[in-house]
């Protein structure tokens, strides 16, 4: 970047500072024209009615119905999770073998925000007294309220939460105050780059497709893209994610968390709360590494559910629990599914049947 | 630390701004201190061993130049180390297992031990640049250096150190002993080609790597729908590394520092010799210059010359990971050379017909490009198929099998993964278009310097910066040339 010719030195490096501040400045500004394009449709001072930190609408109802369907059913044992649980617990198996009524409280793409209003919002709003109540979680989201609550997995939310919800929008809000949050809020702030993605990116993502089949033919491309590379036509694996060292400081963690508000949930229930790690695919028929950050967040974290009156049960290292169970990523196959549930049972039935219960302490703890 | 992170940029700015109001002494020991924390942000056992690698060199070099008449020994000292330490790490298992599996097919059980080692990432780049220097003093074409530090700094160098390129030591040391000066022209470059690296990072290879990572998880692929997902993986692995190294020279720049380039447009090669003259230059001239011409080079008849290239070229594919197929990639490169010198002999190319010139060469060109482009799809599937029985299969597939729907399926995938590709092949055809007859790139530039470049690159830098925010992939993966 050499500015004219014939200049003194001096003169051409202030020139040569100058375009550079004025190259970073460029840099900045022409990003506003996502704004310009999308300023109509952006409507960026609404906010979320139940979460005032995040901007939006609510795209629906609290679902209500639930609660009186569980009334009706009274469950002995309540299953939250996403498809962590889901692709593990048959609830008709785990019943029979039990003897009490399951209710399964599952949402896909879920995330601990979801699972905690599902306990506050319908379990214990229902009045039902199960035995326990069981969450599943993966490594450290379980203290990682942000997990899934962008803009793409937030709509779930909507079923489970009731017109205010302070106390997740503090925890939100505790969460958003860290570095990356406050930069991503700047910038969302000065471009409304939310606004522009959700009309861009499905543009990109279709246009192939209608060239390809015709806007006609178009949703049947998608659908069999989509259906084409399901569960069904996966292959197993090798390795599934390894645990990330992320989050893994539990104290730090646990503070922008909804734990507490569900293990105080639990108590003000009458229920015991059983929050359940599931063991992610095992590599060379063993558990996968687990760093030392991740041992000692998991040592923490059964301490702390301990000594707040809950039960922290944890596949990992369960060699019942083999590999070829698995289907993709840390997903029960279907056909292991009975099997797993029946694990399941085995391990935790003193809090299922507590009558059963032979020792005095649960094999959870 | 990694690039696409806001821990990095953080550290980056804060680093940048304090080096530059060091005097030259101080900013040396800043930028060493600097590079350790950078490599030992998540590990810090990892320092241990870089800091090993580089205290046995240093000795290793200092001891060959006083006491000439154990050269050899000191360089062996040297090469078992590094060697030893890259071989213990990323390769230990690898031998279990394979010793198992061969004990196994003679009816020998034997419990293997299994260390779950963790590979240090970066190991195999600062392994061969230390290398480089205690060579380079052994062969009396670099003096040892007397300052630690300096060298320590060389070998940690912070904007490269986890995935090059790989800079031979007589290259960047003289940078790191020599007072540097802030250059408002190369901080400007610099940061041309740090946006350029993050969009095709964040934009191009993180987009089509989602389409590479499903394709390659399906366990029943059919033809369309695995060539797509290797042609994705092939722009995934060229956006995702030379990113890397853009970022990387970009960062230097604005340190004072210039590293070489890594890439030179290979999908346009029209050649094997000319793919690698253009892909990963810094790990083929290494290779070349340490390994093959040591061998001999192609000084010894073709039979030798074969030898050489296949065993450079197998050693080059081990040095990417420990497992086959690279091995395999590796091989087929070499036997792709060979074929193509074989061929050369016994066929020599005709002339083209005088007369139709510039449109018969200009076709000749274009389907020598495709041609090449076709077998660097091959070995990409290879390099990403872990499993042998999967690329045997992979191999097999008839095009003719497929169901309509998987064809349109891998039409879309195609078309999807060339949509985001775009400016790679843009950027790669003008380039191209500048290049002389002897190969000779010329200015791309045709917007006179000053303030109309200086507009030209804001705009296209907003426009890079613009897309990260509206296109970057939701899902973030590392850059593919740590795990080597």
């Amino acid at each position: 970047m050499i500015p004219s010719t014939g200049a003194p030195p001096g003169t051409r490096v202030r020139g040569s500072v100058v375009q550079l501040l004025a190259i970073l400045a460029m840099t900045l500004t022409v990003p506003f024209s996502l704004r310009v394009m999308h300023g109509r449709s952006a409507d960026t001072t609404s906010r979320l009615p139940y979460l005032p930190v995040f901007p939006g609408h609510r795209s629906q109802l609290f679902h209500a119905g639930r609660i009186p369907e569980l009334q009706q059913m009274n469950p002995g044992a309540v299953v939250i999770g996403d498809s962590m649980a889901g692709t593990r617990i048959d609830e008709r198996v785990l019943s029979k073998r039990s003897g009490v009524p399951v209710a399964p409280l599952l949402q896909a793409g879920s995330g601990p925000a979801f699972w905690y209003l599902a306990l506050k919002n319908w379990v214990v709003a229902s009045g039902i007294k199960p035995r326990v109540v069981f969450i599943f979680f993966r490594d450290t989201n379980l203290t990682d309220v942000m997990f899934r609550l962008d803009d793409q997995f937030r709509w779930s939310l909507d079923m489970v939460a009731s017109d205010t919800e302070e106390e997740l929008n503090d925890v939100v809000q505790s969460a958003l105050d860290g570095p990356f949050y406050a930069v991503h809020q700047g910038v969302e702030r000065l471009y409304h780059v939310d606004a522009a993605r959700r009309t861009v990116e499905p543009m990109v993502s279709r246009a192939p497709a209608r060239w390809i089949a015709g806007s006609a033919g178009q949703p049947r491309l998608l659908e069999h893209a989509n259906q084409r590379f399901g569960l069904d036509h996966l292959r197993v694996m090798e390795a599934a994610d390894m645990a990330a060292d992320a989050g893994t400081d539990f104290a730090a963690s646990v503070k922008q968390s909804v734990l507490p508000l569900m293990l105080r949930e639990a108590q003000r229930g009458g229920f015991k709360l059983c929050l359940v790690r599931v063991q992610r695919r095992p590599v060379n028929g063993q558990p996968p590494v687990q760093s030392p950050a991740l041992k000692k967040y998991v040592h923490d974290l059964r301490e702390y559910v301990q000594a707040h009156g809950g039960i922290l049960h944890d596949d990992t290292g369960d060699p019942a629990i083999t590999l070829d169970m698995y289907e993709d990523g840390d997903h029960i196959a279907r056909h292991a599914r009975a099997d797993y549930t029946r694990l399941f049972y085995e391990r935790l039935r003193v809090l299922l049947r507590p009558a059963l219960r032979v020792n005095g302490a649960p094999a959870a703890q | 630390m990694i690039f696409h992170s806001l821990d990095f940029v953080l550290f980056f700015l804060v680093f940048t701004a304090i080096y530059w109001s060091l005097p030259h002494r101080p900013q040396n020991v800043f930028l060493f201190a600097g590079s350790y924390f950078f490599y030992g942000y998540v590990h810090l056992w990892f320092l241990i061993l870089i800091a090993t690698s580089t205290s046995i060199d240093y000795c290793a070099a200092r001891g060959m130049e006083a006491r000439p008449a154990h050269r050899r020994k000191f360089l062996w000292l040297s090469i078992v180390t590094n060697f030893g330490m890259l071989g213990f790490f990323k390769y230990f298992d690898f031998f279990v297992d394979n010793v198992a599996a061969a004990l196994a097919t003679m009816g020998l059980p034997w419990h293997q031990p299994t260390l779950r080692i963790l590979l240090p990432v970066g190991i195999s780049f600062y392994t061969f640049q230390a290398m480089s220097y205690t060579i380079d003093v052994y062969k009396g074409e670099l003096h040892a250096r007397r300052n630690l530090l300096d060298l320590a700094t060389f070998v940690s160098f912070f904007p490269h150190l986890v995935a090059g390129p790989i800079q031979r030591a007589s290259f960047l040391l003289p940078q790191v002993e020599t007072p540097r000066r802030f250059s408002v022209d190369k901080a400007t470059s610099g940061f041309g080609l740090i946006c350029w690296g993050f969009f095709k990072k964040l934009v191009i290879a993180d987009n089509v790597g989602v389409i590479a990572n499903k394709v390659f998880a399906l366990g029943d692929p059919t033809f369309p729908l695995l060539w797509s997902g290797v042609f994705a993986f092939a722009i995934q692995i060229y956006a995702d590394f030379s990113a890397y190294t853009d970022i990387a020279r970009g960062t230097s720049r604005w340190l004072g520092f210039e590293l070489t380039e890594n890439f030179d447009h290979p999908y346009l090669a029209r050649t094997p010799a000319d793919f690698w003259r253009r892909w990963n230059i810094s790990l083929s001239s290494w290779f070349r210059d340490y390994v093959y011409i040591p061998l001999g080079g192609s000084k010894a008849g073709d039979a030798k010359w074969a030898r050489n290239v296949m065993v450079t070229f197998l050693l080059s594919g081990l040095w990417h990971g420990a497992s086959w197929n690279y091995v395999l990639w590796g091989a087929y490169h070499g036997v792709l050379l060979v074929l193509t010198r074989a061929r050369r002999i016994l066929k020599p190319a005709a002339p083209v017909p005088a007369g139709h010139r510039p449109v018969v060469a200009a076709l000749i060109i274009m389907a020598q490009v495709a041609g090449m482009f076709a077998l660097t799809l091959v070995g990409w599937l290879l390099f990403r198929e872990t499993e042998l029985s999967a690329i045997v299969r992979a191999l097999t597939l008839s095009p003719f099998s497929a169901p309509a729907d998987d064809r349109s399926t891998g039409l879309y995938l195609f078309v999807l993964t060339l949509l985001y590709s775009l400016p790679l092949w843009a950027q790669s055809i003008w380039v191209e278009w500048h290049r002389d007859e002897s190969g000779v790139r010329h200015p791309a530039f045709i917007v006179p310097p000053g303030w109309p470049r200086a507009a030209v690159q804001g705009v296209a830098c907003g426009l890079a910066f613009a897309a990260i925010l509206l296109l970057r992939s939701r899902a973030s993966l590392d850059f593919i040339y740590f795990q080597f």
